[in-house]
């Protein structure tokens, strides 16, 4: 722990020293415009979803199951391309992004699921330094900022251990680790405590929230109405692939 | 780009041993089908050897009237021989005809009758060998027009009959060998894509931790490599093994084709060899791709 830099200062900083000055339309991570994703099949997932996401936000995407949430996400990370209108993160169009450069988008988001996919045959640190191996990253640069993210999420001791060692919250926390690795601008977590029990729960939101405050943005899908409505937050609700409510500091359920 | 190999390298390596159990299944088959490629190889050599060794069998003979002079036959013999159908041309004399017929009578174990005759009623012969057994007709024509030429042993339905059959003994045995090869492409791309299957989430992830493609392919094509190769070395050491026993078979079974055996091994060590890798190659490659693009 004493030997990594503080880094609740060290990525704040680098956010505050972005090179280019911003325009106030650029600060949003991610906006979506008038989004129609309609699959093969003809199911119809998403229709004309606008949504705009400001840089440190904290979102909440509600909805019952079926509702488009998982289908929103996949448009972000470019899984799947909209039949319809635009997604822009981080002021590129997806739509318009070469395959040969939705990788490097993909560098800017840190992905988080109820399944946690870790490898099973790598430790806690060789899966955090895998997302910077596959990325190219140089050795020496490696090593501290894994350290780094380890010392995050509270996992500097376990850092030599296998998945299968560790309990549902400890390796929820290594997903977000390697999530963050990359330094991204925006986390996207789909249904992170889905699997884990009320108190690891809490645990891996106050975990969120506070990489919120570094100065990440953080969409996170769910289900935990108790979670929502205690917190307060931004919360977008969808149903049968519509936004029917976005509000800020609402509760799970609509209250009128 | 050196960080890119050693990481892909490394990853292939390691994505072997991690994955023992499908990486071993994935070597046996490619072993067992490079044996049955080889196999098949092995059996169309021979059979080529065999069919071209029958084909050079192939010879116009010309019988020449008793009174022509060496000078004559020597400056025929040139003539034929200048022609570019032509292989070469052996002359063969009276005398050594007729030690030809004693011999040939000997080795049948029958009665020498030459002795009852009063002298010799062969005529000498010109043996011409063809460079190609189709060109007969052309070498029989211009044979019987010469002069000092008695009479041509006409040959053209059985070398016509003889073609036939070869031309396609040879197309099936190429048939085969290419159906074959499909079949191993098949099984192997197979297997293959098994292994890689066994490894999806792998991949998941690395896309969503945005690996590009070649950071996901490369390593898999490795691997792929590195089975191919495997399986090809254990592949030649079985055959190797099995070389011995089956070499002796073969000499005495094929005593009078010219097979050799070191152009054979040589060509079949490189068959092996490139079958073997490049079909690792292309197995991974292709069944990488099916992930890749979305």
């Amino acid at each position: 722990m004493t030997a990594a830099p503080p880094p609740v200062r060290s990525i704040r900083q680098r956010l505050i020293s972005r090179p280019e000055p911003r325009r106030d339309q650029d600060r949003a991570v991610l906006v979506m415009h008038d989004v129609t994703m309609e699959y093969p099949n003809g199911n119809v997932a998403l229709r004309d979803v606008d949504l705009v996401i400001p840089e440190g936000d904290f979102v909440f995407l509600v909805g019952p199951s079926g509702a488009g949430k998982s289908t929103l996400m996949r448009l972000i990370i470019r899984d799947e391309v909209a039949t319809r209108g635009q997604v822009v993160l981080d002021g590129a169009d997806l739509a318009r992004l070469s395959r040969r450069n939705v990788p490097k988008i993909r560098r800017k988001i840190g992905t988080i699921f109820q399944d946690f996919k870790l490898l099973p045959r790598k430790n806690v640190w060789e899966n955090v330094a895998f997302a910077l191996e596959v990325t190219g990253t140089p050795r020496r640069k490696i090593r501290p900022a894994v350290d780094r993210v380890l010392a995050l999420v509270g996992l500097t001791a376990q850092a030599r251990q296998v998945p299968s060692q560790l309990s549902g919250g400890e390796q929820q926390r290594t997903a977000i680790a390697r999530a963050l690795v990359h330094d991204p601008r925006i986390i996207i977590a789909d249904e992170p405590t889905g699997n884990l029990d009320p108190l690891i729960s809490w645990e891996i939101l106050q975990l969120l929230l506070r990489i919120n405050e570094l100065g990440v943005t953080v969409l996170m899908a769910t289900h935990n109405a108790e979670v929502v409505t205690a917190l307060r937050r931004r919360v977008v609700a969808l149903e049968e692939g519509r936004i029917i409510r976005d509000e800020v500091g609402g509760a799970y359920h609509r209250e009128d | 780009m050196i960080g890119f190999v050693a990481f892909s390298l490394k990853r292939a390596w390691q994505g072997f041993w991690r994955n023992a159990v499908m990486s071993i299944a994935a070597t046996a088959t490619m072993v067992l089908m490079l044996l049955l490629l080889a196999g098949f190889w092995i059996v169309q050599t021979g059979l080529l050897a065999g069919l071209q060794f029958t084909e050079e069998k192939v010879e116009v003979v010309a019988y020449l009237h008793t009174n022509a002079s060496p000078l004559q036959v020597d400056l025929l013999t040139q003539r034929i021989e200048a022609l570019p159908e032509v292989e070469s041309v052996t002359f063969v004399s009276r005398d050594e005809a007729l030690d030809n017929f004693r011999d040939s009578l000997q080795a049948q174990g029958r009665e020498d009758l030459t002795r009852y005759l009063d002298s010799n009623p062969l005529y000498a012969s010109l043996e011409v060998k063809l460079t190609d057994p189709s060109f007969n007709r052309a070498v029989t024509a211009a044979l019987e027009d010469e002069v000092l030429v008695r009479n041509v042993l006409r040959v053209e339905d059985l070398v016509d009959r003889l073609l036939t059959v070869t031309g396609i003994l040879r197309t099936a045995g190429t048939g085969i060998l290419i159906v074959v090869g499909l079949i191993v492409l098949f099984i192997i791309v197979n297997t293959i894509r098994l292994a890689v299957f066994a490894r999806a989430e792998e991949i998941e992830i690395m896309r969503l931790v945005g690996a590009s493609d070649a950071f996901i392919r490369w390593p898999f094509v490795f691997e792929g490599a590195f089975v191919g190769l495997l399986g090809s070395v254990l592949t030649l050491a079985i055959l190797a093994a099995a070389s011995d026993p089956l070499s002796t078979f073969m000499t005495g079974f094929f005593n009078v084709l010219p097979l050799q055996f070191g152009t054979l091994t040589r060509d079949l060590v490189l068959l092996v060899t490139a079958a073997g890798v490049g079909l690792g190659v292309v197995g991974s490659w292709l069944s990488v791709r099916t992930y890749l693009i979305r």
